[in-house]
């Protein structure tokens, strides 16, 4: 197999699982308005119960790792489990923001809580093996008994499934009644309670959904890369996720999935061709900075978030307010 | 029961540090109602220019002084060009929180590419060590905490004895009142801004000081304690910042103490949880703050 081949492999695989967590977070953020900045911890839910639930118990893997659980279950059986992790965490987290407080107060207040999650887990490490994290030993599930070609395809075309299930569940909830509904929280959530929309059980559901979405993005994430450590679910990832919402277009699906192909894909990958381009190369050796394109890429990210905040915060697809025709009478 | 005693000892070193960022980040809240999140990086551009003082020969508190003055500019730069622009033409909060999150990732990682990743120290701190009431803390300690006291104490004259004082306190109170007394409350802002800065500053290289060694995340990571101290003293409230630093201080070195030293951040974490479910005005702060902090 090709390195070109291979790397194409790797990025549908990360564009697949970045869409998903993107539609996890608009749903959260673009349609119901929850300002949940610690969505990475449903992704890390997801990918952490994926693992636990793939690998064997501890003592068998020659006791190198220290971890809860260990039961050594098939693929879809983890995949599940992770999604279902995301929920609970999703749900938990959700928990937190039901005081009615400002939206930033309560965006600070979900990154404090995942800022815990990270210092828990890394400091507990007969949880989840601390700071090491967890690597997956078992041959690439599934389709082991295959060669390695076609096996790697073949993760291609289950992301693929993932997605296309995922759209349409997506779907369900972002238009319809629920989406409007959704959307009316959003926009003016007195309004919503003052013609008896349930605001708590809404704002959990969604919190449960958007979680799913995470914990299933992780765990096929995971499943891929063999391993996930606290160092993989920095606050940073969920700004990144975040630009992709706000530049992209919050509120709707086509502007988060397009947002997502330019940052996750374009921005994220694409600083590691600049490594090439001289300028940068003599920049680097004058700073004695080896990865400088990846801080380059998080200082694009970033800038990327406050220009589009300063000039158009609507992002680049703006949502489409629905027009209702004909005069009022 | 010397334990006890130590760690508070610890604690109230740690507290002055952490009431030095307070203080400048609800003076900033106070200000202008903004969460400014790009004080954890402003810290660590501090650290960084104190240390390339340092490396040329500047005695430490000369280049906090130095540094204290360069991010004081840089925050009013901050807020003058890019946040009060933006509150001014009504972005949502939370909008200018994500931007003041943002720009702190970009001032961090251009941090990084310039003074590389790895970890830095000021050096060893040579100073006897001072036995108080069975505390021992070195001399870099007492220092910062007279100097911690030196400034909250100036500030506290500022704030009541001088007109400057009694405008920001207009300002931070009701800024449309101000302006109808006539107070130019844009210069007021700035001057605001330049004060907390310069404590921001301060309390980044005091930081570089006390920890053994740092890295780029330094800033970020002292900023949740700093938060923490500000909203448990009343965020707005610079006195309530003072003693909620004592407070999340003395905690956290008591928990690192008394059970497991990893698990001491999350003293502050769940301090600031806490407060922000339970009761977000704060100790100290007044019932009619709420509504600022409400939806």
């Amino acid at each position: 197999m090709g390195a070109w081949e291979f790397y194409a492999i790797v990025l549908l695989v990360y564009l697949g699982t970045d869409l998903l967590a993107a539609w996890g977070l608009n749903l959260e953020f673009g349609v119901a308005g929850i300002a949940n900045l610690a969505f990475i911890v449903t992704i890390a839910a997801g990918a952490y119960a994926y693992a636990i639930f793939t690998i064997g118990p501890p003592a068998a893997s020659g006791s190198f790792q220290e971890y809860v659980g260990g039961f050594n279950l098939p693929f879809p059986v983890a995949i599940a489990a992770g999604a279902v992790a995301g929920a609970a965490a999703g749900i938990v987290i959700g928990i937190t923001g039901l005081k009615r407080l400002r939206q930033d107060y309560q965006a600070m207040a979900m990154l404090v809580v995942s800022l815990m999650a990270a210092t828990i887990v890394s400091a507990d490490t007969p949880f989840l093996n601390g700071n090491a994290g967890l690597v997956i030993l078992s041959t690439f599930a599934p389709f082991s008994d295959q060669d390695p070609e076609f096996q790697r395809w073949a993760y291609v075309g289950i992301v693929l499934l993932a997605c296309i299930g995922g759209y349409f569940v997506l779907r369900r909830f972002t238009t319809g009644p629920i989406g409007r509904t959704l959307r009316a929280m959003r926009d003016d959530e007195l309004a919503a309670q003052a013609i008896g929309k349930d605001i708590v059980g809404l704002r959990l559901m969604v919190q449960g959904v958007g979680g799913a979405f995470g914990g299933l993005s992780g765990a096929l994430l995971v499943a891929f890369i063999s391993g996930w450590s606290p160092s993989a679910w920095a606050y940073v990832e969920t700004l990144a996720l975040l630009t992709a919402v706000i530049v992209g277009g919050m509120g709707n699906d086509r502007g988060v999935s397009f947002g997502m192909l330019l940052i996750g894909i374009v921005i994220l990958q694409g600083v590691q061709f600049l490594n090439d381009v001289p300028v940068l190369k003599s920049i680097e050796e004058q700073l004695n900075r080896t990865a400088l394109t990846q801080d380059l890429g998080w200082i694009v990210l970033g800038t990327l978030t406050i220009v589009f905040i300063w000039l158009r915060p609507q992002g680049i697809f703006p949502e489409r307010r629905p027009k209702y025709g004909g005069k009022p009478s | 029961m010397q334990l006890l005693i130590e760690a508070i000892g610890f604690g109230i070193a740690a507290g002055a540090v952490l009431a030095l960022g307070a203080v400048g980040f609800s003076v900033q809240f106070g200000m202008s109602n903004i969460l400014n999140i790009t004080y954890g990086s402003l810290m660590t551009l501090a650290a960084y220019i104190g240390l390339f003082a340092i490396d040329r020969g500047v005695n430490p508190w000369a280049a906090l002084a130095l540094a204290g003055i360069a991010v004081g500019i840089a925050s009013v730069a901050l807020h003058r060009w890019l946040l009060a622009p933006l509150a001014r033409r009504g972005t949502r909060p939370f909008a200018i929180v994500i931007v003041t999150v943002s720009a702190g990732i970009v001032l961090q990682y251009v941090i990084v590419a310039v003074a590389g990743p790895d970890a830095q120290s000021y050096g060893e701190q040579s100073g006897q060590t001072f036995h108080l009431l069975g505390m021992i803390m070195s001399a870099s300690q007492v220092t910062i905490i007279v100097l911690a006291t030196v400034l909250m104490l100036g500030l506290h004259l500022l704030l009541t004895r001088t007109t400057l004082g009694r405008a920001m306190r207009a300002t931070s109170s009701n800024r449309i009142l101000a302006q109808s007394c006539g107070i130019d409350t844009d210069l007021i802002s700035d001057v605001a801004w330049l004060i907390s800065g310069a404590l921001c500053g301060a309390a980044g290289v005091a930081l570089a000081i006390t920890t053994v060694s740092f890295d780029f995340s330094i800033g970020p990571i002292f900023l949740i304690p700093m938060i923490a101290a500000a909203v448990l003293g009343g965020i707005g409230q610079p006195y309530g910042a003072m003693v909620g630093g004592l407070v999340v201080g003395i905690a956290t070195e008591l928990a690192a103490a008394f059970s497991n030293p990893a698990y001491s951040e999350v003293v502050a974490f769940g301090i600031l949880i806490v407060m922000l479910l339970v009761r977000p005005r704060g100790l100290f702060g007044a019932a009619w703050a709420t509504r600022r902090l409400m939806a």
